[in-house]
């Protein structure tokens, strides 16, 4: 499956070529980084103490610069660069584009080659996109994930077995009492339930549970499975 | 056991046998037992032909003082000799005290289910439902392509008599009911062991 770029996106991209191949890696990172944590100015700082070439340097600082200082200030170090913050800017987020889009359609390896040949980049570019979106599609996948709409999930169960031995309306009792601590996570918030049951239904739940469990390994589902892929 | 005076009043009626004769003594406390273990609550439990030659005060005053009384006894697991002495001091019969005895004991068991169920506890699980789906797609990540089950908890909260539930998704590993099967292994035979001792539990108490 085709990955199709607007002429907008196309556009974006379109500075790509005009830096060198080592400022392309950079923005990559940029980019995945924005994907996964948003503007973060300390990867610059860290990233400006390495050693690197002035261009690159010229380049964090920018990054930085872009979200956390007005327009003028980004303009006079554009100068560098012989290129606009909004260009740079462009170039960084049609890379996201591209990685999330990508990403969440799962193209093979050979469709994104294709997809990205109709943008007229030389062949070391392609390679390094290539390489760039075969090494983070699994985390930005998992990131995608995390936006898709979800129920509380499952996060933890812990048990303990007590005896009832009195309460208010019944003197000595011996019933055993199975507490239950649920921890789901809905969300990012994680919320306690608080059950208890006794043993024979936990030995029907249990059942019932295994009947869940066998489900999924019946003929019918393993179809199923095996031929959505 | 202790009984107060409402109590014992109504007892001192039930005793007498210028107010309930036998038959009516013996329908007093037959009424009084169907009335404890009904599901339903039932308005005309007290009319009964051979309850209504006496006071209706008094049979309300005898019927509320005989339902304590038989709580009070389930509730302190009380053994025949206790309730003999109790119903002697209020100057009952033998005969009815053998009568109220041989009740008792017939509807002992049943009396302390009814009572273990009242009272305050956490929400109690009582079943599962499950449903297995295989995610296709979302509107954010295509070809997902997993398994996935959502599992509903009824609960009921014996306080409120409220049903709840608690939903949640996980998937194949986490359902494995390695915590849940582990914890009926544990709980089962120490379950036996509570049983066993159940008659050394009430001697040490």
């Amino acid at each position: 499956m085709l990955l199709v770029l607007s002429d907008e996106h196309k556009e974006h991209l379109g500075f790509l070529p005009e830096v060198d191949s080592a400022v392309v890696g950079e923005f990559g990172r940029i980019a995945v980084e924005f994907l996964r944590k948003g503007s973060n100015p300390k990867i610059y700082e860290g990233a400006a103490s390495k050693s690197s070439s002035a261009s690159l340097i010229c380049i964090k600082l920018f990054m930085y610069h872009i979200i956390f200082m007005p327009v003028q200030t980004c303009l006079a170090l554009t100068g560098k660069l012989n290129v606009t913050a909004e260009i740079v800017q462009h170039g960084v987020e049609g890379l996201m584009y591209l990685l999330s889009e990508s990403s969440k359609l799962m193209i093979s390896e050979v469709d994104f080659q294709d997809s990205v040949l109709v943008l007229g980049f030389s062949e070391e570019l392609n390679k390094l996109l290539l390489q760039l979106y075969l090494e983070n599609r699994k985390e930005i996948r998992l990131i995608l994930s995390e936006l898709a709409p979800s129920m509380p999930h499952y996060h933890n169960l812990e048990w303990r077995l007590d005896a009832q031995l009195a309460s208010r309306a019944l003197r000595q009792q011996v019933k055993p009492v199975l507490n239950l601590k649920l921890q789901l996570d809905d969300n990012g918030t994680r919320r306690t339930h608080l059950l208890q049951t006794d043993p024979a239904t936990l030995l029907h739940l249990i059942q019932e549970l295994e009947r869940a469990l066998a489900e999924v390994k019946t003929n019918h589902c393993r179809r199923i499975l095996r031929n959505i892929k | 056991m202790e009984l107060s005076e409402f109590v014992q009043e109504g007892l001192q009626y039930l005793a007498d046998s210028g107010y309930f004769n036998d038959k009516a003594f013996a329908v007093m406390i037959e009424v009084a037992f169907r009335s404890l273990l009904l599901s339903s609550s039932d308005d005309t439990v007290l009319d009964n032909n051979e309850l209504k030659h006496i006071e209706q005060t008094v049979v309300k005053h005898c019927h509320s003082a005989v339902t304590t009384c038989i709580l009070e006894c389930v509730k302190q697991n009380a053994d025949r000799s206790t309730i003999c002495t109790c119903l002697e001091d209020i100057r009952f019969d033998p005969e009815r005290i053998d009568t109220f005895c041989s009740l008792y004991q017939k509807h002992k068991k049943d009396l302390e289910n009814v009572l273990s169920s009242i009272g305050r506890g956490l929400p109690h699980i009582n079943d599962a439902s499950w449903r297995l789906e295989y995610q296709i797609k979302n509107s954010h990540l295509h070809k997902v392509n997993q398994p996935s089950y959502l599992i509903t908890l009824s609960t009921e909260n014996s306080g409120s008599r409220s049903a709840e539930e608690v939903n949640f998704s996980c998937n194949m590993e986490q359902l494995q009911v390695r915590a849940l099967r582990l914890s009926w292994k544990e709980a089962s035979p120490a379950t036996n062991v509570l049983h066993d001792n159940k008659i050394t539990f009430i001697y040490f108490f």
